[in-house]
């Protein structure tokens, strides 16, 4: 955390900016000035960062590791019995061991097997870094994404992208740091800056509208052109910078000074940069047209401009909460899920951006090898599935192991922190230097936890 | 008198469950209750066959086919027959076969001599012994935390500077600064204050000559006299009110499908009725009680049924009635579990709803207990009720047909797609729409009005038809819920029945007796559990007018909450606020008039660095304003709004009438976009506090919507066109923001206004009111 003091210069170099920006003849000083760039945060990297952007493609409600990513041939075996080692206690009553529905079949040079409802995503799996040993703390949803989402299963502390937000601060003054695409318009609480400056929390778009004027309200001005609008925005930007000076400053004032700036850049920014339907007829078919497909090529743009952080949510609701009728469900759900996050990945490649952008792929936890309603799988915290792509990870790599049915992580295991404590090192952070005085005391994202993977980096 | 009695007797004996209750409690009554019991109950006015299996002498008696039990030998008892599928006519349930298991238990039940403990009346049916309160359990250790102990009113502290104590208040605020080696800061400017008092108060900002009134007053009385007069405005029971609708979750329609839970059609009497009765001072114990019973309650008027709204417009889930029984029963025990959320975190700030699956990890609340709660809710059912007196017989009957209209109403939309049901039902479902049809016409010849409520009708799932789950309504019956184990309504446990938290009750709690217990349940949330209530009234009350709260946990004051940052001062308040009646008027008072509350909010960087939080209160915190106050404060001056209280609710966008905030409507499943955009909680569930957020989407609102532009053309309209270009200035800043504009401010307008006309050829007046509406300063709170 950077001392207090020097915070205080920036507030004091920032209200110079604005004044000083804002001459008397006209108020055209400020345009196209980015005096907002560079706001309270710890002053970039700790050392030379392997990734600057993050994009988490979120599997809400705990997608089923053994049919995916995880095979466990031995489910087949002792079908239906419920041996000593996986009688561990679940959420809802369940069942004997459910063999997965689905056939593995190794891929590419690794080698790694890989489910069928998965082609495109083995199509690339020598790019993917998999843990099959995730495991975390608690066996139900709000907690457990409390969990992956912030470190801590409480809906107090800030949410994983803020954290990136304020350690890298801006890169593009017209965008937010942190996206988030959800197409579920749930209130923010999983996307909070928390005890972090409120700049940081997540500007949440609904990514199932293709057309940015839908999925941005109150994007255009029908009114102003943009000279004009300028003008307005610089008269109220002076007459908010002349009370921020009357009442003594505070950080309220200058997040919403900095907001309004942002608001001003993003509607001619947006336009473009939101609208996925600028690609190409061939990127969009890659990538596929349903809102999840949008959100990962949305992703891509989003941090082709800067944008640090973004937070793609396959929704709404929990959707891969497969309770019951897995195959079923799977077979509903994986084709676009596969074809949108292996599209993601091949076209950052391609582009050059994935040595740069750190994907994540996950859900709050995994699914039990035993049955809940026969046919289905209950929440399993023990041990899951996640895996990573570029920003610096290894590729081609399985890493971890569960045990023979895939219930708990045994071999290697990882936990949300050190999950985190990797993306931070990533991003060339310390997890444990990067903190925030709060409350009496040093906050981080992993509190007191967290290894970084070294094994994984490349 | 004997009840009583009996009840004593058992809890002096408490015996130790003998095994055969205990199978009979876990393996044999949950059966009975689930399977049995919904044609074969001595409720029942002609129970099936004339059996009866909710007591064991019904079944020894038997029906028609002869006794149901004989004690000892499974082969002679019908009971085994029936579950057994073992007589080509004698199949029971209809349903299906129980599993082998099931008919198993019956068998080793009878064998062992059919030990049945419902002899005894049902009221004085005890709960088994596990997890009671006696000494030495869980719940007596739990019973130490501070949140359980009695409130008793603390003595002043020793301060530093007693001279800058004004009331009891600040003895403890000051002894919390000193020992954390902080000073408080100096008083606000007068301007600063009459804007806070107002905003705070009646959620409205003053007018430039109220200002000037109040700074031009040079008499000690003159902040005590604004404050008595805000808070006998009939504009603060809006801005109070609303607050409560938080915490009571209130909207207006369901979360999920509109189709078969169609939106409350008379929602907003609720909230009328919380306004009028924060604007009078209801005492918040009444307050409370009224809202679960206010129609059992003495000197009940007819208007008081609104008081219901806050059970009678709770969420209710989406139920498809092609679902299997138990998916149903599901969704109906979620119905209920967000009921005891609501209320346990709400009220008591307890997290009740933890104990569904399980006892409580942290606090002193079992799985028993959350049952013990929910049951009061299966005995409870949503329906409008007549608001004004009317005969008995016409009120059960207006009653009844709007339960019915919107019943029917709800499964035809349910189940109108004719291919999804099985064919024997579709002339039935047809039947449905006629039906409701004629029912609808003749309801509307009644011109009575009608407001969201609860009625006491015991509330079972039905899955005796295949293909289609009916919800069995019982007028007048009560439903205990067994503990579903693990929160599974598959796998019933002990019957619990209805009664309050164990944790408040010392001895063995007494279930309730009156109807569904909402009565008794409202009471002893401000009785029993009244110190715990009134610590977390006050608390949330200080919240909302500090911004900050004493307990930063407002809805959790167990042991995973946070502790008081100033227990003191929290023990005190709540104690003297229950000896002054539990007058909310009266804690305004007390904390207003404080010198805690007339600091100023200007920040003092050594305080800052200290105390980045401002936990210790050495200023008052400048905030954003809530979406309510912020939009309230823009139409009002703008010259738009329309103050009119009560009423059906307008959209928070419309124009016309461009009413408070509080009368916008609220959805749960499509919550208006500008209310989300400023933080409005979503009201499916409890909201313990708001979040207030700062982000660029907001300002796109600010700049470009319809609505804000709109303001900015009414406000530029509304001043005289005839004044010179600099006083139309200044009579802009004295609408807007209620002062003279500085002369740096007046030379900024005069040059955006010179410039715009040089590209637009005119000064664009409406551009510049709507820019000054824009400002932080009308947005923030300082």
């Amino acid at each position: 955390m950077r001392p207090y003091r020097d915070r205080l210069a920036t507030r004091r170099q920032f209200v110079e900016s604005l004044c000083g920006g804002l001459g008397s003849v006209g108020l055209a000083g400020m345009l196209g000035k980015p005096l907002l760039a560079g706001s309270d945060g710890p002053g970039g990297p700790h050392f030379a960062p392997k990734a600057k952007h993050v994009i988490f493609l979120f599997m809400t409600g705990g997608p089923s590791h053994m049919d995916l990513l995880d095979p466990k041939p031995a489910l087949a075996k002792y079908e239906g019995q419920r041996p000593q080692s996986v009688d561990l206690r679940t959420e809802r009553m369940t069942g004997g061991l459910l063999p997965s529905p689905f056939d593995f079949h190794r891929h590419g040079q690794s080698g790694i097997e890989v489910s069928e409802l998965l082609p495109n995503l083995a199509g690339i799996v020598d790019d993917l870094c998999i843990i099959r040993s995730m495991y975390t703390f608690n066996p139900t949803h709000t907690p457990a994404r409390n969990l992956i989402h912030s470190g801590n299963i409480a809906s107090t502390r800030p949410s994983l992208g803020a954290w990136v937000s304020y350690g890298l601060g801006s890169e593009n003054e017209n965008l937010p740091g942190f996206v988030v695409l959800s197409p579920g318009a749930r209130g923010g609480d999983l996307w909070r800056a928390g005890f972090l400056p409120a700049e940081h929390q997540g500007t949440h778009f609904n990514h199932a509208e293709a057309d940015p004027e839908q999925m941005i309200r109150y994007l255009r001005n029908d009114v102003l052109g943009a000279a004009a609008q300028r003008d307005q925005l610089n008269l109220i930007q002076s007459l908010n910078t002349e009370h921020y000076e009357r009442v003594g400053g505070d950080a309220y004032l200058e997040a919403r000074i900095r907001a309004m700036e942002t608001a001003y850049r993003m509607q001619f920014e947006a336009l473009d940069v939101f609208d996925v339907r600028k690609e190409p007829a061939h990127v969009r078919k890659e990538y596929g047209q349903t809102p999840f497909a949008n959100g990962c090529l949305l992703a891509r743009r989003l941090v082709e401009q800067g944008v640090r952080y973004v937070h793609v949510y396959y929704g709404p609701g929990q959707p891969w909460d497969d309770h019951k009728e897995i195959n079923k469900n799977l077979r509903q759900r994986c084709p676009d899920m596969d074809q949108g996050s292996a599209a993601l990945i091949r076209d950052l490649k391609q582009r050059g951006l994935l040595d740069e952008t750190l994907v994540v792929w996950g859900g709050e936890f995994g699914r039990t090898p035993v049955s809940e309603a026969g046919d289905g799988r209950d929440h399993n915290p023990y041990g899951f599935t996640m895996w990573m792509a570029g920003g610096g990870m290894r590729g081609g790599v399985a890493y971890g192991a569960t045990d023979d049915f895939g219930f708990q992580a045994v071999e290697n295991r990882v936990s949300i922190h050190d999950l985190h404590a990797t993306i931070l090192n990533q991003l060339g952070f310390d997890h444990e230097r990067l903190t925030y005085r709060y409350a009496g005391r040093d906050f981080r994202l992993t509190d007191v936890h967290g290894v970084v993977l070294d094994e994984l980096i490349a | 008198m004997r009840l009583q009695a009996c009840l004593l007797v058992a809890a002096a004996v408490a015996p130790a469950q003998s095994p055969e209750i205990e199978f009979f409690e876990r393996r044999i009554r949950p059966v009975l209750v689930e399977k049995c019991e919904v044609c074969h109950s001595s409720q029942l006015a002609e129970p099936m066959g004339g059996l009866r299996v909710d007591t064991r002498e019904g079944l020894l008696a038997g029906g028609a086919s002869g006794p149901a039990l004989v004690p000892g030998s499974p082969e002679s008892s019908l009971v085994v027959t029936a579950v057994g599928y073992l007589d080509p006519v004698l199949k029971m349930p209809p349903t299906g076969r129980l599993p082998d298991r099931v008919v198993e238990d019956f068998r080793v039940w009878i064998a062992a001599g059919a030990v049945d403990p419902r002899d005894r009346p049902v009221e004085a049916s005890v709960e088994s012994g596990d997890s009671l309160a006696g000494p030495g359990t869980p719940i007596e250790e739990g019973r130490q935390w501070w949140a359980f102990q009695t409130l008793t009113e603390r003595v002043v502290p020793e301060v530093s500077a007693p001279d800058w104590t004004r009331r009891k208040i600040d003895a403890f605020v000051l002894a919390k600064l000193d020992e954390n080696g902080l000073r408080p800061s100096p008083e606000a400017a007068p301007r600063t204050l009459v804007r806070r008092a107002y905003l705070d108060l009646i959620g409205l900002p003053p007018t430039f000559e109220q200002i000037e009134a109040f700074v031009a007053d040079p008499s000690p009385n003159a902040y005590p006299n604004l404050i008595e007069e805000l808070l006998t405005s009939k504009h603060y029971g809006e801005r109070w009110g609303r607050y409560w609708l938080d915490v009571a979750r209130w909207a207006e329609d369901h979360p999920t499908s509109e189709a078969t839970n169609r939106p409350f059609a008379f929602a907003w009497r609720y909230r009328d009725w919380v306004i009028e009765a924060i604007n009078q001072d209801m005492p918040y114990d009444r307050f409370v009680q009224m809202q679960f019973a206010a129609d059992r309650m003495p000197g009940f008027k007819p208007s008081d049924m609104r008081a219901l709204g806050y059970l009678g417009n709770a969420p209710v889930y989406h139920k498809d009635r092609r679902l299997s029984r138990d998916v149903i029963e599901t969704i109906a025990s979620d119905d209920w579990d967000e009921r005891v959320d609501a209320v346990s975190r709400g009220l008591l700030g307890l997290t009740v709803a933890c104990a569904r699956c399980h006892d409580h990890k942290f606090d002193p609340i079992t799985a028993k207990d959350y049952y013990a709660l929910a049951g009061v809710f299966a005995s409870t059912w949503q329906v409008n009720r007549p608001m004004v007196a009317l005969d008995a017989e016409k009120a059960r009957w207006l009653t009844e047909q709007h339960e019915k209209l919107y019943r029917i109403k709800g499964v035809y939309g349910n189940l109108q797609d004719l291919d999804t049901v099985a064919e024997e039902l579709h002339a039935q479902i047809i039947a449905m729409k006629p039906e409701y049809e004629a029912l609808e016409r003749e309801l509307a010849n009644h011109e009575t009005p009608m407001t969201p409520a609860v009625i006491d009708w015991g509330v079972w799932v039905d899955g005796s038809t295949p293909t289609v789950t009916r919800m069995d309504l019982r007028p007048g019956q009560s439903r205990n819920l067994p503990v579903f184990v693990r929160g599974n309504v598959a796998n019933p446990g002990e019957i619990v029945p209805r009664r309050f938290l164990s944790v408040f009750e010392p001895g063995r709690p007494k279930p309730f007796a009156d109807g569904s217990g909402r009565l008794e349940l409202g009471a002893k949330i401000v009785g029993e559990a009244g110190p715990l209530a009134a610590r977390v009234w006050v608390n949330r009350v200080w919240g909302w007018h500090f911004g900050q709260h004493l307990v930063r946990t407002p809805s959790d004051f167990g042991t995973q909450g946070l502790k008081p940052t100033h227990p003191d001062l929290l023990e005190d308040l709540a104690a003297r606020f229950v000896s002054e009646g539990w007058s909310l008027k009266w804690l305004h008072r007390e904390i207003m008039l404080s010198a805690t509350y007339r600091q100023s909010g200007r920040v003092r960087e050594a305080s800052l660095e200290a105390d980045p939080t401002n936990r210790w209160i050495w200023r008052v915190t400048p905030r954003r304003l809530d979406v309510e106050a912020w939009r309230d404060s823009i139409l009002k001056v703008s010259g738009e709004l329309n103050l009119a209280m009560g009423g059906p609710s307008a959209e928070v966008d419309s124009d016309s009438p461009a009413r408070r905030s509080v009368y916008s409507r609220i959805s749960r499943g499509r919550l208006h976009p500008v209310l989300q955009l400023y933080d409005f909680p979503v009201a499916t569930q409890h909201s313990p506090i708001r979040q207030i957020t700062t982000t660029p989407l907001q300002q796109l609102f600010v700049l470009n919507s319809g609505w804000m532009q709109a303001r900015g053309r009414s406000l530029a309209a509304s001043i005289p066109a005839d004044l010179d270009s600099d006083d139309r200035i200044v009579a802009l800043y004295r609408r807007v923001l209620s002062r003279q504009p500085t002369a740096r401010e007046v030379e900024l307008a005069r040059d955006y206004l010179a410039e715009r006309k040089i590209v637009a050829g005119r000064e664009p007046w409406d551009e510049f009111a709507h820019g000054l509406l824009g400002t932080n300063e009308l947005s923030f709170l300082n």
